[in-house]
């Protein structure tokens, strides 16, 4: 049990810590929907019906495809674009989808590759792309997802204030939907972009996400 | 049964319960919305007060200085016809009738009008003969 533990303290601590801040989240957006509702003169809500509300989904899912939309970005931009001197970047002269060898794909798979990275065919393509598949998809169902309850969200409040609710279609040209999303998206970007500068001069020992403390600012692509 | 389809399972069965429950909510805000144009054709002013949300009811009341019942009696609510068109968010709605909008709010007690009498006025808020705070 402690091997196992050990081995995956990571993804368990992250996961726990995410539960916890969800638990948070809607203790905190609970009290202060039911603040408005009370202003409103109307009747507040409990646990299950915030955790049901679209109120709590649109503020979930505007973080969550944002935070998709990041690592998508990151996994696929930094194939690309090189930052001198990040160990979030690759080797400066390594820019693009590298060579076959380098990728260890068709016959330069090794007997341990994945099987798909073998292949000759669709299924090398596919595999060769897919965490910047699976990340876009799932950004792209969270931003869906913001979108459809957000509508919700938002026309609830409409009604409240007495004025007509939108349909999907307007509320896509609403200010609220963009204000929800670019206010995700910039401080998703500005993140990224801190971290690729910021690594070049700043040291972390001991983390894999920092060059080692000694090496120097011009070492690319080394993590330590 | 493995994860994926265990997840398949419960959004099949979150999504069905939501649907079900909108139509149901829906139903049910359409009925308060009748129950308030049946007594405001028929004089009942007890029932029309009983259909209010806690909210307007007081505001009719404090406006009027009188009982609830007395106090529609004075307000100019026009006579909505059949329901046209029903929206449903969450715990609020809105009943567009031949002739008049309302809104309602669910409570505990069931679905309550909290505005009537409802002119719409582009981007502004509907003009209401009756509303809470």
């Amino acid at each position: 049990m402690r091997g196992f533990l050990y081995d995956n303290g990571l993804g368990l601590a992250f996961g726990a810590a995410f539960v916890l801040a969800l638990a948070g989240q809607a203790i905190a957006g609970r009290a202060e929907f039911n603040s408005d509702l009370i202003t409103d003169g109307l009747q507040p809500v409990g646990y299950l019906a915030y955790l049901t509300s679209s109120d709590f989904a649109v503020d979930v899912t505007e973080n969550w495809q944002s935070e998709y939309l990041q690592f998508f970005l990151y996994i696929s931009v930094t194939v690309w674009l090189v930052q001198r001197g990040s160990p979030e970047s690759k080797p400066v002269d390594k820019a693009g989808l590298e060579s076959d060898h380098e990728q260890l794909t068709g016959e330069h798979a090794r007997p341990d590759s994945p099987r798909w990275a073998a292949a000759h065919d669709w299924r090398q393509a596919v595999y060769s792309h897919s965490l910047g598949l699976v990340m876009g998809t799932i950004f792209l169902m969270c931003w869906f997802s913001q979108s459809v309850t957000g509508v919700a969200s938002y026309n609830e409040k409409q009604l409240r204030r007495l004025e007509a609710p939108v349909d999907w279609g307007e509320y896509l040209a609403r200010a609220e939907f963009w204000s929800r999303t670019l206010q995700n998206w910039q401080s998703e970007l500005l993140a990224v972009a801190s971290m690729a500068v910021l690594s070049i001069y700043l040291r972390q020992r001991g983390s894999p996400e920092s060059k080692p403390v000694g090496a120097s600012h011009s070492s690319t692509g080394v993590e330590g | 049964m493995g994860p994926a389809a265990a997840l398949t399972g419960l959004l099949l069965a979150v999504t069905t319960t939501a649907c079900g429950s909108l139509d149901e909510r829906r139903d049910d805000a359409r009925a308060a919305a009748v129950r308030f144009e049946q007594a405001l054709r028929g004089g009942r002013t007890a029932v029309l007060c009983a259909v209010l949300a806690p909210g307007t009811r007081e505001e009719v009341e404090q406006s009027a200085e009188e009982p609830c019942d007395r106090a529609v009696e004075g307000d100019r609510l026009p006579a909505g016809g059949t329901v046209r068109h029903m929206d449903v968010y969450g715990d609020q709605a809105r009943a567009v009738l031949e002739h008049d909008t309302l809104f309602l709010a669910h409570f505990d007690a069931g679905w309550k009008v909290t505005a009537a009498g409802c002119e719409p006025r582009g981007e502004q808020p509907y003009q209401c003969e009756i509303k809470g705070r």
